[in-house]
């Protein structure tokens, strides 16, 4: 074993040691739970389960209440996805785009949704809502859910707008292209990757969100997280884990499927309009 | 040819809208597109947040007066769980950004197979669902975990204990944290021509010299960037304090959400949202006002 480390060199081997120090800690916690719900026995202190099964999957996929919560989830994430690029990319394309009066005021105010503590908001959301009667209603969940979507879903694709060369619309334009034409067929293509980092991110952050769904959406809206949260006190581990597997999956297909467009570029330009 | 039918059809196009200059036309379309999402804004957030600071400058008898912040400041459990909430953010803020930004030269300048791997794999955590991750770092640091079974099988005796107190919740946030602040600090750093920092090599700059007199200066921006999106993100955090924070002193999230639910005091949750938007507001305004500054007037 000695020549073999020798020969790799020192570079190498503290390089090694980074993947190693870099996987144990992100990646240990998610590993953990991927052998926790593979497991039928897995007593204090074996490092590896004694036993592996799947008895917990065919119960956790029997519970009703986690059933519908999937569907309910997925169903809530679409619609919040869906309306907040309705509502959200013409402001982005007016960010980077048109002149228009207090234009950087407005791009700026919606980081307000980051600078007020989601805890504090949701509950003066809830005393809000309580008044117009929007307590346990889909429209209610659907709103909160868009808080915590437009900031993202208008600065990244702002920035993705703003990348574009203003000559390649105007040589679309020049040949002839009437103004939706050249934004459909020349600045959608283009800002595309911006446009689907930004989706990815809404779609998620609604999957994921938990206390504002509780404080407005109890009892009727019962999401995946709210039902981990009683799933975390209620039940062993390895429910738990079985779990967080199912709401952690359409995260990985969702990144493997977009994996071309998901760069560090498109999303950190959201964060810093240039 | 094609030229004079574009510069035909401008002209008819700017004289159809009878009267408007160009730029008042834009103005009206550029504040129409805005309006839809800036109206949700008000309503979900500008509104419900005027509401929060009325609601906190109010005493129980419905008149005005700062006596929720006087208690905020002057209790004692309250006023360490400022305390804690404080160094919490300020040293996993400061933490985050060190690892994020040696993890993001790392992964600049290291070609390889390894460097490709991380790459590809530390994007992960920031799309992860809260809970789910703060149930896997239960299970792993537990007293139980994953981590207290490896450390006696390599022949450790005891494990101590971890989470449920500050480490836990530092862990957590650095968890959290440092692969946006890689991610935002690996683009700036791409932004830096390689021919720049061979040209520097060239006329025989260390490396020492070459981190703060080249990617310090080109990434300081950024660098503030991460901080602030980090500090806003750490010091409301309720889900990690919620499952593994300690009973006292508490996260102000977790605080403020126990005396709203379970004492019904509002104005008291109030002021510590309001105050925690004090100071987030502040590290905005160095965001904006670095944002701004990049860019000539006009804008």
């Amino acid at each position: 074993m000695g020549w073999y480390v020798r020969s790799l060199g020192k570079r190498k081997i503290i390089e090694f040691m980074v993947l190693l120090l870099f996987v144990f800690f992100f990646l240990g916690p998610l590993l953990n739970l991927t052998l926790l719900a593979f497991s039928g026995k897995w007593q204090f202190p074996a490092m590896l389960p004694q036993v592996w099964s799947l008895e917990w999957w065919s119960f956790v996929l029997t519970q009703e209440e986690v059933l519908s919560s999937i569907s309910l989830s997925f169903g809530i994430a679409t619609i919040v996805t869906i309306a907040s690029i309705v509502i959200c990319i013409p402001a982005a394309y007016a960010f980077a785009r048109i002149r228009f009066p207090l234009s950087r005021w407005f791009l700026f105010s919606f980081l307000l949704t980051n600078a007020f503590p989601k805890m504090g908001l949701y509950v003066s959301i809830a005393v809000l809502f309580y008044q117009v009667g929007l307590m346990n209603t889909l429209l209610g969940v659907v709103l909160i859910h868009i808080v915590n979507t437009l900031m993202f879903m208008t600065w990244i694709p702002a920035a993705a707008f703003k990348s574009i060369h203003l000559a390649q619309e105007e040589s679309a334009r020049d040949v002839g292209a009437g103004p939706f034409r050249v934004f459909w067929h020349v600045t959608l293509p283009m800002a595309l990757p911006g446009i689907l980092v930004a989706s990815i991110f809404t779609f998620l952050s609604s999957l994921d969100e938990a206390q504002g769904t509780f404080l407005v959406g109890i009892p009727d809206f019962k999401t995946m997280p709210l039902v981990m949260y009683s799933i975390v006190e209620d039940y062993p581990s390895t429910a738990g884990a079985v779990f967080s597997i199912i709401m952690t999956l359409p995260t990985i297909v969702l990144l493997l499927a977009a994996r071309r467009f998901v760069n560090a570029d498109v999303m950190s330009s959201g964060f810093q309009m240039k | 040819m094609n030229l004079d039918k574009a510069g035909a059809l401008r002209m008819k196009t700017s004289t159809a809208k009878s009267g408007l200059s160009r730029q008042t036309k834009d103005s009206i379309t550029g504040l129409l597109m805005v309006f839809p999402s800036f109206l949700l804004l008000v309503f979900i957030v500008i509104l419900p947040i005027s509401l929060a600071v009325r609601e906190s400058l109010l005493d129980p008898n419905g008149a005005l007066s700062l006596a929720n912040y006087k208690y905020l400041f002057t209790d004692k459990a309250m006023k360490n769980n400022i305390i804690f909430t404080l160094n919490l953010t300020v040293v996993s803020t400061v933490i985050t950004l060190i690892l994020g930004y040696i993890l993001a030269i790392y992964l600049r300048f290291s070609k390889g197979r390894i460097s490709e791997w991380i790459r590809k794999l530390y994007f992960i955590p920031m799309f992860i669902p809260a809970v789910i991750a703060t149930y896997g770092i239960i299970n792993m640091y537990g007293n139980h975990g994953w981590l207290a079974r490896i450390v006696l099988a390599l022949g450790g005796d005891s494990f101590p204990r971890f989470i449920y107190d500050y480490n836990g919740l530092l862990l957590a946030n650095l968890w959290f944290n440092i692969p946006f602040t890689a991610m935002l600090l690996s683009s700036a750093l791409a932004g830096i021509p390689n021919s720049l920092i061979e040209s520097a090599r060239d006329v025989g700059a260390g490396k020492l010299n070459l981190f703060t007199k080249f990617i310090v200066p080109m990434t300081y921006k950024t660098v503030l960037v991460a901080a602030t999106f980090s500090f806003m993100g750490i010091i409301g955090s309720f889900t990690a304090p919620f499952l593994i924070g300690p009973n006292a002193p508490q996260v102000l999230g977790i605080a403020m959400q126990q005396s709203f639910s379970i004492y019904h005091d509002v104005g008291i949750a109030s002021a510590m949202a309001v105050f925690m938007f004090l100071l987030c507001s502040a590290m905005g305004y160095f965001y904006i006002r670095s944002m701004v500054k990049e860019e000539p007037a006009g804008r």
